[in-house]
Parts: structure tokens; C-alpha cells; sequence
């Protein structure tokens, strides 16, 4: 089950439009799961992996993955390699996902991109990796045809997501 | 033998890299008896899910069992990445010979070269199944090793390998497969980029034999009045002419499939051509016919009639 939790207030018609197309892509139910509180002392733009430890209110069951929802701006992340422009974060194999609409205001603004953008931070959380494919929504975020792209999965990461969610279940 | 694993003293709680499982920690060494045998076991535990392996001590190294790269070896595989120098090999054969040495024996930077050497094979075509999984798995052993060896998550581990492979803000080049092409002109390309399939000219059926000499002289003369000027084609280039005497007749090419039958001569001019021969049961001959006898009934189909008894026989 994907949950999605809420920072921020968001049009509920949109977020069930939103439910619906991670519903789509993945196969498995997905819910508006209600809001949480940004914890206190954080400020914009916000740490995107200390936010999701630090996230406190959101119930869930052990196999659902959790998706936590927000307009504020993410900060980037300093690598060896480089600066990580980040929209997102999320740990590989693990239950929690960040995902920010910023710069845009509401998800009916920018509701494709985002769309890419969840697909992409809940793949991760099924141990995908980055794809070689500019179609697939695991294709690195930060090249500017990311955006443009449809909310699915290339072949490949499509049966490898399928994979992973079926031993889960099993 | 792999890099780091030329003096490899092990001791509980290392973290080493098993080659194409990836990074485990060592979880006991200790000596057990096999087949009267007593051996040193090394077990290792698979820091992914948990798996565990024992291996004795004496084959650790002809495993290819090594230390988890330092932030150094991480540095030159990001200059490595970053470094326009790898061109991937368009022969199959060998580029999947290279990439499993590489995956067994190369070491991290073995798993650099198969990721940088698909991801550029991929900037020309697709990449086939086998080896987009290859490309997975190379992939996801590298992120495992780089966040082992900068002790930071996989995904910052990923996502740093990716800067430096797509760069921010850029979009990735179209490569052709001219870019490929090696210092003796040989392209090594798959069948599917020569197109050979257009290249097979057999022979049609319905053609007359007469007249593709002819046909196939003209289209010569044509190939060597545009040779200069039509942009060499791509594929298999042509075999070369067997060298004749000067002024001799052209040999005709070689033509595919069954050679034709050969033709009956004909015995003396002006003689009657044959009688196309007609396909079948050839017909039954006839009884020689003898003057003044009356013809013969016609055959009556179905069963003879019975034979009756001879009357006032009993």
C-alpha cells in the first residue's frame, strides 16, 4: 500500500488524481494517509534526509511505503561528486519518501512532473535504480527532458518493480 | 587477481566485497572439520539481505574476495566517469567476454568500465536484455561499494555516481556508430546495424537466366561509374574479382542457390523443339489393332457378373 502523507494543505480532488495514477503505475493501492507536522526548529529550504527521520505522526503497516507530500523547497545535496539538485529523496529499499512540488504552488500546476517525480522517488523505495531510458521516470531527475516525460516505467524497471512488489506480498 | 586482495589478512568484522554478490562482513573465522579435513572457514555475511557464505581460508583469494574500496579508488572512479576515454566494443562477443572479466576480476573499477562501457553502448541503441541487466547489476554493485566506502546512503551514492555520468542541466549526446569506429577501420558491427538483410540478393525465379549477365554488367558498370562519387556503402564489403587475363571476358558471378538444369541440345537445325513433358501418370499403350476385327466392348465398371451353372447338369 503507498501512503501519501501531507506537510502542507493539498486539493483533495488532486491528490486522489494523484492516488490514482501511482495506483496505475504500480499495481498497488494508494491512499491519502492525512497530514504530519514539519518538525519544529526546520526551516526552508528543508533537509530533505533529516525530515524523513524526523517526521513524527505518520501510521503505517510494515510492507507500505509512504510518500510524504510538500510545497516547501528541499535542500540540495552536497555529494563528492557534486551538488544533487533535489526534488526528492528517498531511501533505496526502505518505507519513506520525500517529494516537494516547489517550485510550483499546487499539484494541478505541475501535475505531470510530479506525477514522474513520485514514480521516481517510490521506485527507489522498490530498489530500482537510475535508468538509462529518458522515457522512464527512473531516468536521473535532474536532466531537463525529466520533466517532460510520462508518469511510467520503462519495460525493464516496470517487471522489476512488479518483482519486488510481489515478494513483498509474499 | 583483483585489486586489494594481493595481501588480504581477514579478521571478524571486516567489511570485504565477494565479487558479483557485493559487500558483506566478515562474521567468523573459524576451523572446522570436512571429510577428516580440518580447514579455516571464513564466513561472510552478505550486508544486503543477510545471506550468508563460507568459503576456506586457502580460496578466499582465488574467489577474488577483497577489501571494500577506499575514498581514493571512489575519487579515481569518479575521474574515471567523469573521463570521455571509454568507448564501448560493438562486437557482442567480445564485449560480453570483457565484461565478465571485468565483473569477476576487475574490481570496482571493473564494475566503472562495464557501467561507463553500457551506458555509452546505450547513448548509440537500446541495450538488449542481457545486457541491461548486466547494466542493473553492474550498477547496483558499484552504488553498494561507493556508499560502503564513503559510509553514506546508496542513494547519495547513486546520485553521485549519476552527476558525474549526466550531468546536471545537460542532456546526454547521440553517439554514431562512426564515433566507435577503431584505428583499422573496422566497425565490428552487429548484423543489425549492417543491415545485411537488404544486402542478400538471391536470385527471383522468374527472372530468365539470359538476361542477368547483362542486367548484373550494367549494374556493374553503373557501381563503377558512381563509385567515386556515391557515399560508400555500409555492410559487408564485396569479395574481391579473381584476376583474369586483360581483355578477357568478365567471369559471371557466382549465383546463389541451385544451378539451373542443363538444356537438351538440339540434334540439327531446323529439327522440331521437344514436346514440353507433360507432369503425371504417363498413358497406358495402346493394343495393336488388327484390320477387320470388331472393336472391343466397351469395359463395363463394377463387379464381373456371376458365372451361372450350366442347366440339367444335376
Amino acid at each position: 500500500m503507498i501512503r501519501v502523507v501531507t506537510l502542507d494543505p493539498f486539493d483533495d480532488k488532486q491528490l486522489a488524481k494523484f492516488n490514482r495514477t501511482l495506483y496505475t503505475a504500480f499495481g498497488v493501492g494508494s491512499e491519502h494517509s492525512g497530514s504530519a507536522e514539519v518538525p519544529a526548529g526546520m526551516s526552508e529550504p528543508l533537509d530533505a534526509e533529516k525530515l524523513i527521520d524526523e517526521v513524527k505522526g505518520i501510521r503505517s503497516y510494515k510492507d507500505d511505503k509512504v510518500l510524504i507530500l510538500t510545497t516547501r523547497k528541499l535542500k540540495d545535496r552536497e555529494l563528492p561528486s557534486g551538488v544533487a539538485p533535489t526534488a526528492g529523496f528517498a531511501r533505496q529499499g526502505k518505507d519513506r519518501a520525500i517529494l516537494t512540488i516547489a517550485p510550483h504552488k499546487d499539484l494541478e500546476s505541475a501535475f505531470k512532473a510530479v506525477s514522474r517525480h513520485a514514480l521516481h522517488q517510490l521506485g527507489h523505495l522498490w530498489e530500482l535504480h537510475h535508468c538509462l531510458d529518458p522515457r522512464c521516470s527512473m531516468y536521473p531527475p535532474w536532466t531537463p527532458s525529466f520533466v517532460q516525460g510520462e508518469a511510467i516505467f520503462c519495460t525493464f524497471c516496470r517487471e522489476k518493480s512488479e518483482q519486488k512488489i510481489r515478494l513483498a506480498k509474499s | 587477481m583483483p585489486e586489494g586482495s594481493a595481501s588480504l589478512q581477514l579478521a571478524v568484522g571486516d567489511r570485504v566485497v565477494y565479487p558479483n554478490q557485493g559487500v558483506c562482513r566478515v562474521s567468523a573465522i573459524d576451523v572446522k572439520e570436512v571429510a577428516g579435513q580440518k580447514l579455516t572457514f571464513v564466513t561472510m555475511r552478505r550486508e544486503e539481505d543477510g545471506a550468508v557464505v563460507m568459503v576456506p581460508e586457502g580460496k578466499v583469494l582465488a574467489i577474488g574476495v577483497r577489501k571494500v574500496a577506499s575514498a581514493e579508488d571512489v575519487e579515481a572512479i569518479f575521474a574515471f566517469l567523469r573521463s570521455d576515454s571509454d568507448k564501448a566494443d560493438l562486437d557482442w562477443k567480445q564485449r560480453a567476454r570483457t565484461n565478465l572479466d571485468r565483473m569477476t576480476q576487475g574490481g570496482i573499477m571493473g564494475l566503472a568500465e562495464v557501467v561507463k562501457g553500457l551506458q555509452v553502448l546505450s547513448e548509440l541503441r537500446p541495450l538488449p536484455t542481457k545486457e541491461r541487466e548486466l547494466y542493473d547489476n553492474a550498477r547496483h554493485l558499484l552504488v553498494t561499494e561507493v556508499a560502503a566506502a564513503l559510509s553514506t546512503a546508496e542513494v547519495n551514492a547513486e546520485d553521485a555516481i549519476d552527476i558525474v555520468l549526466f550531468p546536471p542541466g545537460r542532456e546526454r549526446p547521440k553517439r554514431t556508430a562512426a564515433e566507435f569506429q577503431r584505428e583499422d577501420g573496422d566497425l565490428d558491427l552487429d548484423s543489425d546495424l549492417l543491415g545485411l538483410d537488404s544486402d542478400l540478393d538471391l536470385p527471383s525465379d522468374e527472372e530468365p537466366a539470359e538476361e542477368e549477365p547483362s542486367e548484373e554488367s550494367e549494374s556493374q558498370e553503373e557501381e563503377e561509374s558512381s563509385e567515386e562519387s556515391a557515399p560508400k556503402k555500409r555492410g559487408r564489403p564485396p569479395k574481391a574479382k579473381a584476376e583474369g587475363a586483360e581483355g578477357a571476358e568478365p567471369a559471371a558471378p557466382k549465383k546463389r542457390g541451385r544451378p539451373p538444369k542443363p538444356k537438351p541440345e538440339a540434334s540439327a537445325e531446323g529439327a522440331e523443339p521437344a514436346a514440353p513433358k507433360k507432369r503425371g501418370r504417363p498413358p497406358k499403350p495402346k493394343p495393336p489393332e488388327v484390320e477387320g476385327a470388331p472393336p472391343a466392348a466397351p469395359k463395363k465398371r463394377g463387379r464381373p457378373p456371376k458365372v451361372k451353372p450350366p442347366e440339367g447338369e444335376s
